[in-house]
This record gives C-alpha cells, sequence and structure tokens, in this order.
C-alpha cells in the first residue's frame, strides 16, 4: 500500500530529526586547510608540494628500489642468461633472435646481449617491460592516485586548475583524464565522458593521446634518460597547453562551466585504496602483458624482413632532417604504435647524443598513440579518431620540430 | 591560548619559518649554481629536482609559517602554520623514504646490504627537511591542544 503525502512528508520528518542537526557551523582546522588548498594563492604552492611528493616517491619506489634494486638484476643476471643458454638455435637463427635475443653487431661479430632492455625477444624483453619495469611504477602509480582521491585532495586540485583549463577549452573535472593518462592511456580516454560537449571530449582526447605519456613510458624514461625526464615532462607538459590553446579556438563548440561539490578532507580506507589499486594494476596487466608480447614479435618479424629498415630509409630525409635524430629511429617509432614504453627501450639501444636523445623520446610520446589508446579512441567515435590523427601529425611536426629548432639555435644539434 | 603561550608560539614559528625559508632559498641557490654543499651533518645536493623543485617548495613551506603569524590562533592563520609543517613532511618523508630505497638492495655485492652498509645509509648528511622535522612536529601538539575537539555544530 503506497503513502499519502502527508504520511510521505511525516516519514521524512522523523527521519530528519533522528539524522540531521541544526545549529550554526563552526568552521574546523580542517576546513581551514581545505579552504587553503583550493584558494590559487596558497592551493598552487600545495600542489606543487603534492605533484614533489608524488614523483618523489615514484621515483624512490619504481626505479630505485625496484627495478634497479632487484628487477634489472632478477632479468638481467638469471633470466637473460639462463634463456640464452637453454633456448634452442643460439645467436643468428630466426627463431631464437624473435623468441630471446637478437643480439648485435660488434665489429662487424654479432654478439649476445648482456641485458633484457637490448635483447628484445618475447620471452626477454618481451617479460623484462611488463614486469619488470612498468609493474612496479604503475603500482605506485595508482596507490599514490587512489590515496590523493580518497583523502578528497584530488577534486581541490580540479577547483585549482579549473580556471587555467578553461583557457583550453575544458575545466577542472579535465584533470582527471590527465592524471590517469599518466598512469595509462586507455582508461584516461574513457574518463574524458566526464566532459559535458563532443568539444571537450575531442580536446581532451586528442591532448591525451598526443602529450600525456603514459606510466610504462615514464618508468622506462626514469631507466634510460633519468637526468632528462624532468625536461622532456615539462616540454609535453607546455606542449599540451600550446595545442589545447589552439584546438579550442579552432574547434567549434560549446565548453560549458561547471558547479562542483567538494568533499571535505577524509581518512583514507584501506579496503578503499586497496580495491583501486588492484582494479586499476590488474586492469592494466591485462592490457598490456599481450600488447608488449606482441609487440616484440611483430616488431622482430618486421626487422627480420627487413621493413624496419625500409622505413628508416624511406623516411630517413624526415627522421634526420626536420626531427634531427638518426634514422634508425624509425623502428622505435613505429614500435610505439605497438607500445610506447618498448618504443623508449628500444631507443635506448641506438647510439646518439643526449639531445637526439630527448628529440626521440619527445617524438615517441607525440607521434602516435598506442594501439589499445587506439582502439579505445576508435570505440568513442571514429571522427574524434581521425581528428585525433590530424592534431598528432601536426603536433609531432611542429612540436618535434620545434625541438630541433631549440637545439640548432643552442649550437649542440 | 593566553598572551604568554601566544608570544612563545609567534616566536617558535617565527624562527622555524625563518630557517626553512633560509633552507630553501639554500637548496634553490645552491642547484641553481651548479654545485652541492656536503658538510658532516648537511647536504645540499646538485640535483634539480630535490634542490630545485624540492628548494621551492621548502621555500613555500617557510612562507606558510610567517605569513599564519599575524593573528596568531586564529582557525585560518594556524591552518597556515598546519601547512608549513606538511610541507616539510613532504619533504622529509619523501627524503627518508628514499633512503629505505636505497639501503635494501646490494646492488653489486649481493641481494640485500649487510647491516653494516644498511645502517650507514642512515648516517649523515641529512636533506634540510630531515633536520627540519623533529621542529615541525611540534604542530602536532599545537593541534592537540587547541583543537582537539572539534565543534562542528553549536546548538542556535
Amino acid at each position: 500500500m503506497g503513502l499519502t503525502v502527508d504520511q510521505r512528508w511525516g516519514l521524512i520528518e522523523k527521519i530528519s530529526e533522528k539524522t540531521v542537526r541544526f545549529g550554526t557551523y563552526q568552521h574546523t582546522l580542517t576546513d581551514a586547510i581545505g579552504d587553503l588548498t583550493v584558494r590559487p594563492s596558497t592551493g598552487i604552492p600545495v600542489a606543487i608540494a603534492v605533484l614533489y611528493g608524488f614523483w618523489s616517491i615514484f621515483g624512490s619506489f619504481a626505479g630505485t628500489l625496484f627495478t634497479d634494486g632487484f628487477l634489472c638484476r632478477i632479468f638481467d643476471e638469471h633470466w637473460l642468461p639462463w634463456m640464452q643458454s637453454v633456448f634452442p638455435g643460439g645467436l643468428g637463427n630466426w627463431f631464437y633472435a624473435i623468441m630471446v635475443d637478437a643480439g648485435h653487431l660488434q665489429n662487424g661479430v654479432l654478439t649476445a646481449s648482456d641485458n633484457s632492455f637490448e635483447s628484445f625477444g618475447v620471452l626477454t624483453s618481451g617479460l623484462f617491460v611488463p614486469f619488470g619495469v612498468v609493474l612496479p611504477a604503475i603500482f605506485i602509480f595508482y596507490l599514490m592516485l587512489a590515496l590523493l582521491e580518497d583523502v578528497g585532495y584530488m577534486p581541490r586540485l580540479a577547483v585549482l586548475i579549473d580556471t587555467l583549463l578553461h583557457k583550453i577549452g575544458l575545466h577542472g573535472y579535465a584533470i582527471v583524464p590527465t592524471i590517469l593518462g599518466l598512469g595509462c592511456n586507455v582508461p584516461a580516454v574513457v574518463s574524458t565522458r566526464i566532459l559535458e560537449t563532443r568539444k571537450q571530449r575531442f580536446i581532451m582526447m586528442a591532448l591525451v593521446a598526443t602529450f600525456i605519456p603514459c606510466g610504462a613510458q615514464i618508468g622506462i624514461m626514469q631507466d634510460v634518460i633519468p637526468e632528462s625526464i624532468g625536461f622532456v615532462m615539462l616540454y609535453l607538459f607546455i606542449g599540451y597547453f600550446v595545442m589545447g590553446y589552439i584546438l579550442n579556438k579552432v574547434i567549434p563548440g560549446r565548453a560549458p562551466e561547471i558547479l562542483m561539490d567538494v568533499p571535505p578532507y577524509r581518512k583514507p580506507m584501506l579496503k578503499n585504496i586497496s580495491r583501486k589499486v588492484w582494479i586499476r594494476t590488474s586492469g592494466f596487466l591485462k592490457v598490456a602483458v599481450p600488447f608488449v608480447l606482441l609487440g616484440c614479435l611483430i616488431i622482430n618479424v618486421l626487422y627480420l624482413v627487413g621493413t624496419i629498415d625500409w622505413l628508416g630509409n624511406v623516411f630517413a630525409p624526415v627522421f634526420e632532417g626536420w626531427f634531427g635524430v638518426p634514422r634508425e629511429t624509425a623502428g622505435p617509432l613505429v614500435a610505439a604504435f605497438l607500445r610506447k614504453d618498448l618504443a623508449v627501450a628500444q631507443l635506448s639501444a641506438i647510439h646518439m647524443t643526449k639531445y637526439q636523445m630527448i628529440s626521440s623520446v619527445v617524438l615517441v610520446s607525440i607521434y602516435f598513440p598506442c594501439v589499445a589508446t587506439f582502439a579505445m579512441i576508435l570505440k568513442e567515435s571514429w571522427k574524434a579518431l581521425l581528428g585525433s590523427l590530424v592534431v598528432l601529425v601536426i603536433a609531432a611536426f611542429g612540436w618535434g620540430g620545434l625541438l630541433h629548432l631549440i637545439w640548432k639555435l643552442m649550437g649542440v644539434a | 591560548m593566553n598572551e604568554r603561550v601566544e608570544k612563545l608560539y609567534v616566536l617558535y614559528f617565527l624562527v622555524l619559518g625563518l630557517v626553512t625559508l633560509g633552507f630553501g632559498m639554500a637548496d634553490f641557490i645552491v642547484t641553481a649554481s651548479g654545485s652541492e654543499y656536503t658538510s658532516a651533518l648537511l647536504m645540499i645536493p646538485n640535483d634539480g629536482f630535490r634542490g630545485g623543485w624540492g628548494g621551492l617548495v621548502m621555500i613555500f613551506a617557510g612562507i606558510f609559517y610567517l605569513s599564519g603569524l599575524k593573528g596568531a590562533g586564529e582557525i585560518h592563520q594556524s591552518g597556515k602554520v598546519v601547512m608549513g609543517s606538511i610541507l616539510i613532511w613532504v619533504m622529509a618523508g619523501t627524503d627518508i623514504f628514499g633512503m629505505i630505497a636505497e639501503s635494501i638492495p646490494g646492488g653489486e655485492e649481493g641481494w640485500f646490504n649487510t647491516g653494516k652498509v644498511f645502517w650507514g645509509t642512515y648516517a649523515p648528511p641529512y636533506a634540510p627537511a630531515i633536520f627540519l622535522l623533529p621542529f615541525s612536529l611540534i604542530v602536532i601538539f599545537y593541534v592537540h591542544r587547541y583543537y582537539r575537539k572539534p565543534k562542528t555544530l553549536k546548538k542556535a
């Protein structure tokens, strides 16, 4: 039997009497700290400190402790030599080259690789990259992110950055796909759905695919170019805003304001955090591991049949003339379509100057989304995918060429 | 907060704020000059991340302390002092975590460090934030003493 309107109101009153306390609200210290983290004059310094803590812990945990401390050793000193000794075929055999180690020429002699970054076999680099480098990086990234979400800092960061993001046609919530993209671009593309208009979603997808390096890539960069990673990130960060500003001016559509509910700061709950970290990390591994293994396989086959060399020769004038990088980077750039982390690992094996290395890593970031992100953008909208491709071609030539120009002006290219 | 306690509070956080600001600027200047400073107790590395970015955070911490002194005891001003300490905890926490991460793996010698090398990682010299950490913890006593039972609602 249904309730009458009066009965319903009576019930509401009874519930509110028991659950709601009426009176004057007194500001607490937690509220005062909450205000400080939202107001730009005090919130920006706090955001700078939070991001410092975030990346410092990320580097110490993923780089120093796990990858450099234990996992490199496990893979380089135990797994790789063991695979090299037991796998049938040996150096020079095509199947051995694909699965274990293609080797490299040293004084005209084919020599076995001594580390899992350079061996590039499906069973060596193919396992080392996702488990030895990416897993610790992704784990600590998602752990820190979940902690910030649970404490209640993320909505404050969104409010803080709202004004700035409006300049590129987005709003504060765009910080969610941006930061998620630093973990993995795939969930970042999905999370663009929190933006209201097509224009906003397109801008965000294009920026994520182009200027946001994923956690896997950052993890490898930390190992390959630790001293230049800050510069690369800054360059991409500036590109994010410059390209966003241009897209906002060029693309028709609305960029509406938002009203945001900022919750109070709360004590994080272990159950929430562990669940979030597990869902995100396991989701990432389900996507990453098959793609890395498949990526290694396809790249090795392309190398063996000479496609990579052919591409290198065809695009040599562009690579050497426009971007100022060696023609050998053609291979890693093809690999970047399958896995960007693999591509950066491949770059580490190519002989080039520090500046060429920075240019190559920047190019890998901006030239094309990895195939998983590509598929995800396609799933969202084929128009968005086509648009993103146009954006990234412009971004790759513009931003990549500009970096070469900077090196030339500095006299180092 | 009575007048005597307020004076003590202002004096304490004034000194702490100035020292924090000084350490932050030292971090910044040493890093910008491309050199490093090491003495028996104190170490400022030539590292753009820790010295540059981290130095900036220390400067902000000092400014938070100093800007929170006017009108001491007022809740928003107290919030700034607490925030100054939180920034120092971020800096010192990451420095200590960095030490822990460095102290465990054995490098060339073996899987894990020997006891001597392990404990040696925690020996001085230390980064400035680690020196400031114990002094910044006083803010916990202050919060506990004056904001222990926040009354979120008062009967109208």
